[in-house]
């Protein structure tokens, strides 16, 4: 067994055998066959040498282990400490959601009751006319009767009337000559002509109303406003139709027309 | 007799002064100390087939340590520092395994 052959390093990967045998095989430095100088002669130097040698190993080995030992406290601080801190974290992760989650819900309350006292900005531009609006409708044309007598011309009155009536008839937006009649709108006579949002309108007068147009048909023949109306058309001539329409489009009252100089809003509502 | 007051004196220096590893040296120093094993047994089993020769004994040892270390360093370098240390450590893990089985063969003829 002790006289068995060299290996060789350089014995190649031809021979079969894995990487690990080959390894395996080489286990013992090659220099240790290779090396023949002059035979292991004891000497001090030698020893010395040696003893050296295997002094590093042995400080190598025992600083290593010790520094292992050491260390092995402060690995085990560090991990509870950040265990810790995980724990911490994730507390305050909580706790936040929390404070989310109380926060969601409360904007999404206020949101309700903002918008049961408010109603949708959208509809209030149509209620305070601000907004050019469209929809089903009715159109009312009427012009000044034929024969040019003083009874048959259409006053300011009669037009004053008319949308009164649609209102009450149930229209949500009226414009009278594409002049939409807001809160703050008047329809007047002035000189000749008559005014609406201070601008001067002439016969033929085209009102548009917007609603449903059947029930606004309906209404407006029942009401007051419609037997005025009817009335005039058969004592005065004056020309009245109403044609109902699918899609009228009824322009914003001018800004002018909706400045607010003297009015605000009562503290308590805000 | 030298060898063994070796072995015994950096036992004692090590636990007497208990040196502190510099950080950077410490990831060498576990595969620096597998190299030196590595040379260590192999030279326990040459003085067992009467072939020990210190020199070869100490260029082992010194250039068992210093490659080894450098592969760590190299492969740190290039980001795959632990591959690396683990194949290192299993070469000489399997030269370790060799030598010790021939010591063994040697000790009981088994």
């Amino acid at each position: 067994m002790s006289q068995q052959a060299p290996p060789h390093a350089g014995s190649g990967p031809g021979r079969g055998g894995g990487l690990l045998e080959q390894i395996a095989e080489n286990a013992l430095d090659d220099d240790y066959y290779v090396f023949r100088g002059s035979q292991p002669r004891p000497s001090w130097r030698t020893g010395i040498v040696v003893g050296l040698v295997v002094t590093l190993f042995a400080t190598l080995v025992t600083t290593a282990a010790v520094q292992t030992r050491n260390d092995r406290p402060a690995t085990e601080l560090e991990r509870r400490t950040l265990a810790a801190d995980i724990e911490a974290r994730q507390k305050t992760l909580d706790e936040r959601r929390a404070a989310a989650a109380a926060l969601s819900a409360q904007v999404q309350a206020l949101q309700q009751t903002g918008d049961a006292e408010t109603g949708q900005p959208a509809d209030l531009g149509v209620l305070a006319s601000s907004t050019a609006v469209e929809g089903p409708g009715i159109v009312i044309t009427t012009t000044n009767s034929q024969d040019d007598l003083e009874a048959g011309r259409i006053t300011d009155r009669d037009l004053q009337v008319l949308v009164n009536g649609l209102w009450y008839a149930g229209a949500e937006a009226v414009a009278v000559n594409d002049n939409r009649v807001g809160t703050l709108t008047s329809i007047r006579t002035a000189g000749d002509a008559i005014t609406v949002n201070y601008r001067s309108i002439g016969p033929p007068y085209s009102v548009i109303a917007l609603g449903d147009p059947e029930s606004l048909q309906t209404r407006l023949r029942q009401n007051p406003a419609g037997a005025y109306w009817e009335d005039r058309r058969k004592r005065s001539g004056v020309e009245f139709a109403v044609t109902p329409s699918l899609e009228v489009t009824l322009p914003a009252v001018p800004d002018q027309r909706l400045d607010l100089k003297h009015a605000s809003t009562l503290e308590e509502d805000r | 007799m030298i060898p063994v007051i070796g072995l015994l004196a950096g036992l004692g220096l090590g636990l007497w002064l208990q040196p502190t590893v510099p950080v950077w040296l410490q990831p060498y120093l576990p595969i620096a100390i597998v190299a030196a094993l590595d040379a260590v047994v192999g030279a326990l089993r040459a003085l067992g087939e009467r072939r020990f020769n210190d020199r070869v004994f100490v260029i082992s040892f010194v250039s068992n340590v210093i490659i080894a270390s450098a592969m760590v360093f190299v492969g740190d370098q290039l980001g795959v520092g632990s591959q690396l240390s683990t194949g290192v450590i299993v070469v000489l893990g399997i030269r370790i395994f060799a030598n010790a089985a021939a010591i063994r063969r040697r000790i009981f003829h088994a």
